[in-house]
Order: C-alpha cells, then structure tokens, then sequence
C-alpha cells in the first residue's frame, strides 16, 4: 500500500480529529497493509494512544484496541476467563512475530470473514466502544458496520461467561475452514460461527433452543446444533465447499457446547 | 521521511516513504542479513526484534519503528554463533537462508519462556518456515541449546 503521508499522534482526540477532519485512515497492526494495493493519502498510527492493555473493571474485562493478540494469548487475566477461548481464538494465527503486530482493534475494525476472534467476541455478547462514547453490539458491528469515520477504542467482555471455542483448519496457522464459539452468559446461551467463509453470525433460533438451562440435554444440543445450519448461510472458496462446512458445523458445535457446559 | 532508530546498538537516520515496510528499509540501509522471503507475513526469514519482542520485518511499518530499538541477527552474533553448533551437529542447516529469522526467534523464545516443553518450542516457532530441514533436528538443536544453556 503507498501511504502519502503519515502521522503518529500522541493523543486520542488528535487520532480522531485526523480521521474526521482530514479524512485519516486509521492503521492499527499494519500487517496487511503489505498486500494491500490501494493508496492511503493520511495513515494515522494508533500504536502511541495507550490502547494496548487488559483491564479487569468492575463491570468485566477492558481490552485496548492496539492490544496485540500475542498479549491477549499470554494474558494471565484472559486465560482465567471464559475458558481460555480468547487465547484459543488467537494462538493459530501464523506464528509469534505476526501475532506481535497484529492487534484486536485490526481485526475488528476489518469485520475479517477469516477471524477466529471476532467470533469469541460475538459469541462472549462483548462490546465495541468507538471513542469517544459510542458503545455497539460487537455482533452487530460486525454485521452492519459503524458509521464512518470512526476510531476503536476498547473492547467490553461480560464479567462472567463460561465460553469454548471449536474450529477446523486444514493445517496449523492456515486461516479456518470454519470456526464456532458458544457462551453460556448471565442472558443464556450464545452461539456465534465465522469463517463460512464469511463474517461471523450469532444464530438466534439455535441459541433460543438451549435457552437459560445450565445443563441443557444432549438431545437439546444435537438439535441446537442442527438448526444452526439451517439459519446461516455458508460459501465456498479454495478452503472447502459450502457443503462441506455445513456438513462439519454440527460437530464443531456440539464440542463447544458440551465443553461449556461439562 | 527520515526516521532514527538504534539498529545493533547503533543510532541510525534513515530514509523511507510512509508505506515502506521495515525489511525493505533496513536492506537498503546494508542490513542483508535481514532476509527477503515471502514477504506477504508468513515465513519467518525476516524476522526482527523491535524492542526486544520478535516481528516480522515485512509486515511490520518501518515508519512505527522510528525511535525503537531494532535487532537484526548481527546484533545477537555471539549467541547466533553459538546456537548454530546445535544445528550442525543435529545436521538441521542446510541452504541456512532462513537461518537469521529462525535463530533470533529462538533467542527470544529462550528470554520469553523459562522451561518450553516441545509443545511450546514447535509453537513458538511456528512461524518460521524451512523447507530443508523437516523441522525434526532443529527441534532436537533447540532441545541441546536450551539444556545445555541450564547446566
């Protein structure tokens, strides 16, 4: 990608005034922009706004926008909630160096179709706080996008969620043939399944199914798993058919329930 | 733009456009042990360190390391060296071109983690491709390396 010119401000408010007053892209990890052939005329970098950090608050979990998913897996705070999926979600990209780089802000801010964690974070019912006050369903923000242009601040994790994430990938630090993340939240359960190869999508009828029951029955999963299928749709690319991911989604679900509810 | 960062402990003004990825810029600037691979983030050859932590040079914008300390293979030679005993005597270096990234990932690996089990060494180098070797008697040189490293 050729950058006209390039800025790296100090502040916040700096950041979104580049933005919206002199139209500034917002560059988080940058990993991408290396295969991107577009041309940027302001790329504003977000590396020195104090956004990479993971807080617990009294309401949940904080996670900074600039926060490296390298920092996200070796989190001690992250590895003692919701089962560990956030790491999960984040240890089979590629390989130590590019999970340095790249940055859950990125990722959001990219609604990848490929991304293992934008399918925990929607299935967790987190939060994305576009600063300075704007807060959105992180599941809607990846299905609708935000009015534009906007700068991630943080992301806002529920303080208690048991959560397990299922994926299949042809080979280790491939992108996902398709993914899935179940949470079982303070409002029920919530199932989210990306890499289809599209964004990912909560499925609202499978989730009705298993209701607000901690110990939903194995029949009750087999058919939340099924009905899944059936409320999303699913592609196919170079990775595997539409088909084929249909096929396999029971499976991966069904794994990430009964590791949820044990 | 020009940038200054501290390359091997060396303070050093630079040229680049925005866009410029660090690889390209430190090659320019006589750093060719900083090896040219895929380029597209998913090799390993590039492989630096940026403030200590391990980044691929050819996803990382040279322009964000102005003001941070950068490590190419020559700035960690002595230990390079040294590990690179355990690779020939498990006969796992053979056209050595990914050698530079491969090794410097290992040190960091060494600093980042105290007692790696195989599970957390064949993770940890998981981005660095060889296509020589097969991967096995690296792993047993990194094996050597680390307990020798204990004694």
């Amino acid at each position: 990608m050729e950058i006209v010119e390039y800025s790296r401000p100090r502040s916040i408010d700096e950041a979104l005034r580049l933005i919206r007053d002199r139209g500034g892209t917002p560059i988080a990890g940058a990993a991408w922009l290396r295969t991107n052939a577009k041309t940027m005329k302001l790329g504003v970098d977000l590396s020195e706004l104090g956004l990479d950090f993971i807080r617990e608050t009294a309401s949940g979990v904080e996670i900074g926008a600039m926060t490296s998913y390298r920092r996200i897996e070796t989190s001690e705070v992250l590895a003692q909630r919701f089962g560990g999926a956030l790491g999960a979600a984040v240890c089979h990209v590629v390989g130590v160096q590019l999970r340095n780089i790249i940055t859950i802000g990125g990722t959001a801010a990219g609604r990848y179709g490929f991304s293992d964690l934008n399918t925990v974070l929607a299935a967790l019912g987190a939060k994305v706080v576009l600063y300075p006050n704007t807060v959105l369903d992180f599941a809607k923000y990846v299905e609708a996008g935000a009015e534009v242009p906007f700068l991630i601040e943080k992301f806002l994790l529920p303080a208690r969620a048991r959560a397990a994430f299922s994926q299949f990938r042809i080979s280790e630090s491939d992108f996902p043939v398709l993914n899935a993340a179940v949470a079982k939240t303070e409002t029920g359960w919530r199932i989210a399944v990306g890499a289809r190869p599209a964004a990912t999508r909560l499925c609202p009828r499978a989730m009705a199914m298993l209701g607000r029951e901690a110990r939903p029955s194995d029949a009750a999963i087999a058919e939340a798993a099924a009905q899944a299928t059936v409320e999303l749709r699913f592609g196919s690319d170079i990775r595997a058919s539409a088909e084929y991911r249909e096929a396999i989604l029971p499976a991966l679900l069904r794994r990430a329930i009964l590791e949820v509810r044990g | 733009m020009n940038i200054t960062m501290t390359v091997n402990g060396k303070l050093e003004h630079l040229e680049c456009a925005p866009g410029d990825m660090l690889t390209e810029v430190l090659r320019n600037a006589g750093h060719v042990e900083v090896k040219k691979g895929c380029d597209t983030g998913n090799c390993g050859a590039c492989t630096v360190l940026v403030d200590g932590k391990p980044v691929l040079s050819c996803s990382y914008l040279a322009a964000r390391a102005d003001g941070k300390e950068v490590t190419t293979i020559q700035g960690r030679v002595e230990e390079a060296r040294r590990f690179a005993r355990f690779l020939t005597a498990e006969g796992a270096d053979q056209c050595g071109f990914c050698a530079p990234g491969f090794t410097l990932t290992v040190l960091a690996m060494r600093e980042e983690l105290p007692n790696p089990t195989e599970t957390d060494i064949r993770h940890y180098l998981a981005g660095n491709l060889c296509r020589c070797s097969g991967y096995e008697g690296q792993i047993r040189a990194i094996r050597n390396y680390l307990e020798a490293n204990h004694e």
